[in-house]
């Protein structure tokens, strides 16, 4: 399975892809920002979204909108640390399907990406 | 970071004036520099500052990755090892697995020493914040003094709620959970 993490955050990045290398998945595509998140996308092939929120160029939410237009199904999990009520919501009614706070623990995001996945 | 770091990333990004120290930012002095260009300089150098400790913290996580390899290697060394006629001693078995244990426990530690590398992003945001915040007054001071030289550039969004944000993992967790379970159980009623 190929998953693709947008993140601005070098080191968030590669914290994501060693928790996803811990629980078995290790075939990952990477974006420092929605504009980039989209052309990986347009590559082929992903078959799940982890997203930041707040990046440069393009952010969470605008590439969240972005995706949904062209693919309603992929399963997208944003990980950020906009915690406000108001802001889980707006992300859950641009299309996104489940929502971690950072920081967060392996056991959190393995569980996370199991329910998008089951 | 040293100052050579910040010096050459200030050199990159922005070519201004040298910073006043900031005492006599706070207290400014006749011939010091105007009040928007010291806050330019500020923007500069928090900016310097986030890009300094990412690049930082990924020589530590690189560091933890060697080491989690190390361990790798030496579990590989230790099965090998367990395998050797000369090693089929119950007490050297059990020593050997003593060892075994020993090694998944600095594999864990290495791991959970990464996790909590997320502080560096946590913090990285909060002094986003503080340049979102400097940013307006900046602007507001150079719409004050008419002189036309407004912030430039596209930044990231900020998160409105980085401020109470925590370094421990989960504190929000239940929270959004719950937001999560509430806006799905309104969906299914429509």
């Amino acid at each position: 399975m190929k998953i693709l993490i947008v993140d601005d955050s070098s080191t968030m990045r590669r914290i994501i892809i060693n928790t996803l290398s811990r629980i078995g998945y290790t075939d990952v595509v990477e974006g420092e920002h929605g504009k980039a998140g989209l052309e990986k996308l347009g590559q082929g092939g992903v078959e799940m979204i982890i997203t930041d929120w707040n990046m440069p160029e393009m952010d969470g939410l605008e590439f969240v909108q972005a995706v949904r237009a062209q693919n309603a199904s992929i399963p997208i999990l944003m990980v950020t640390t906009n915690a406000a009520k108001e802001d889980i919501v707006q992300a859950l009614q641009a299309g996104v399907n489940n929502y971690v706070v950072k920081p967060f623990t392996p056991d959190t995001l393995k569980e996370k990406i199991e329910s998008l996945l089951g | 970071m040293d100052q050579s770091e910040i010096d050459a990333i200030l050199a990159k990004g922005a070519a201004k004036p040298a910073a006043a120290p900031p005492a006599a930012a706070a207290h400014p002095k006749p011939g010091a520099l105007p009040a928007h260009e010291d806050q330019g300089q500020v923007i500069s150098e928090l900016d310097a500052v986030t890009a300094v400790t990412e690049r930082e913290t990924n020589k530590v996580m690189d560091q933890l990755d060697l080491i989690s390899s190390l361990v790798g290697t030496q579990q590989a060394l230790i099965t090998g090892l367990m395998q050797h006629p000369g090693a089929q001693d119950p007490g050297v078995q059990a020593a050997i697995n003593q060892v075994m244990s020993a090694g998944k426990d600095i594999q864990d530690k290495v791991y959970e020493a990464m996790d909590l590398m997320q502080f560096q992003d946590i913090t990285r945001q909060k002094l986003e914040r503080i340049v979102f915040h400097l940013r307006q007054i900046h602007d507001y001071i150079v719409d004050l003094l008419g002189t036309g030289l407004k912030s430039e550039g596209e930044r990231a969004s900020i998160s409105r709620t980085i401020a109470t944000t925590g370094t421990t993992p989960d504190e929000k967790r239940a929270h959004a959970d719950s937001v999560v379970a509430e806006f799905k159980r309104s969906l299914s009623k429509d």
